[in-house]
């Protein structure tokens, strides 16, 4: 047996899935918090899982890259906290499913020009049964929709936390996630199973 | 983002692990830290230059998706790389509580949630 001198502290690891349609901000509201500039990693797509084919049934590739961005934030109590950015374009919503396998929750980021881009997030997430939140990012400093307005275009229940959020912004960033945690907190004690 | 681009890889990614797609190894989580044991360390120059660098870079405690981007290869193939390395003890796999957090008991998840959110709090 290792002695316990050659041990490495233990550290455990944790996530929060960061969802929403291309261009929304994910990786912005990732880079506001990381203690590391949000790094990009690939997974190439070379299994011929059902349903993949007719991806490229264009002919022009057989196989494909998908990018998910990633951020780290170190908590105290040796916890390390990973932020995922999904991949935006829809044909990579079946890397949603490992990314939110054992995630804490997930924060669907939403732009009120486009609404219609977070439906595939909302939905994989309420059929998953994930605690989410909607966060409606104001970027551009733009709040023309209150969030019950945007409650009701989405359709999501009332127990759905939503925010507004500067995803440029550490502070506004940083409640988010404690929002988050706090609903997903509130779900365990309730218990409601987790996903 | 990655260093450099697809464009800059000598080798087919697959080549790295003799064409094993990960198949036959266990499923390492993307946030599963990695940690270098001191064996690892010790004979990290008996293996190929990505696993090398994975032993380098894993330090501590590293994601697994973390050292996919530092080594600056796809996520399919560190796991293979990781999974050879954990199988001759030259790294450590360190999941959340021995699982993934949702594999804990309601109470320790409970329990974890909440130093989450201290943790949280007190950035």
């Amino acid at each position: 047996m290792e002695s316990a001198a050659s041990k490495p502290a233990r550290q455990t690891p944790v996530k929060i899935v960061v969802a929403g349609g291309f261009g929304v901000g994910k990786t912005t509201f990732v880079g506001a918090i990381s203690e590391i500039e949000p790094l990009r990693s690939e997974a190439l797509i070379t299994q011929a899982s059902e349903g993949v084919d007719e991806l490229f049934a264009d002919g022009k590739k057989t196989t494909t890259t998908v990018a998910m961005d990633f951020g780290r934030i170190s908590l105290q109590d040796s916890l390390v906290l990973y932020l995922f950015g999904t991949p935006g374009q829809d044909r990579f919503h079946f890397m949603w499913h490992e990314l939110a396998k054992g995630a804490i929750g997930a924060i669907v980021l939403v732009d009120t020009r486009r609404l219609d881009a977070c439906f595939a997030a909302i939905d994989f997430f309420e059929q998953r049964d994930t605690p989410f939140m909607v966060v409606v990012n104001t970027f551009d400093g733009r709040l023309n929709h209150s969030l019950d307005d945007v409650r009701e275009a989405l359709n999501v229940s009332p127990d759905v936390p939503m925010a507004y959020c500067d995803a440029r912004v550490r502070v506004d960033v940083q409640n988010i996630l404690y929002q988050l945690v706090e609903y997903a907190l509130l779900r365990a004690l309730q218990g409601i199973p987790v996903s | 983002m990655a260093r450099h681009s697809s464009e800059g890889r000598l080798v087919r990614p697959y080549t790295m692990t003799g064409g094993r797609t990960g198949q036959d190894v266990p499923v390492i989580a993307l946030e599963s830290l990695i940690a270098a044991t001191n064996e690892g360390r010790a004979m990290k120059r008996q293996f190929r230059w990505e696993a090398e660098r994975v032993i380098e870079y894993a330090g501590q405690g590293t994601a697994l998706i973390e050292l996919a981007a530092l080594v600056d290869v796809p996520i399919g193939v560190i796991r293979v790389v990781v999974a050879d390395l954990a199988q001759r003890g030259a790294v450590e796999i360190i999941d959340s509580s021995g699982g993934s957090p949702t594999d804990l008991e309601g109470v320790e998840y409970a329990n974890l949630l909440k130093k989450v959110l201290d943790g949280i709090r007190s950035l």
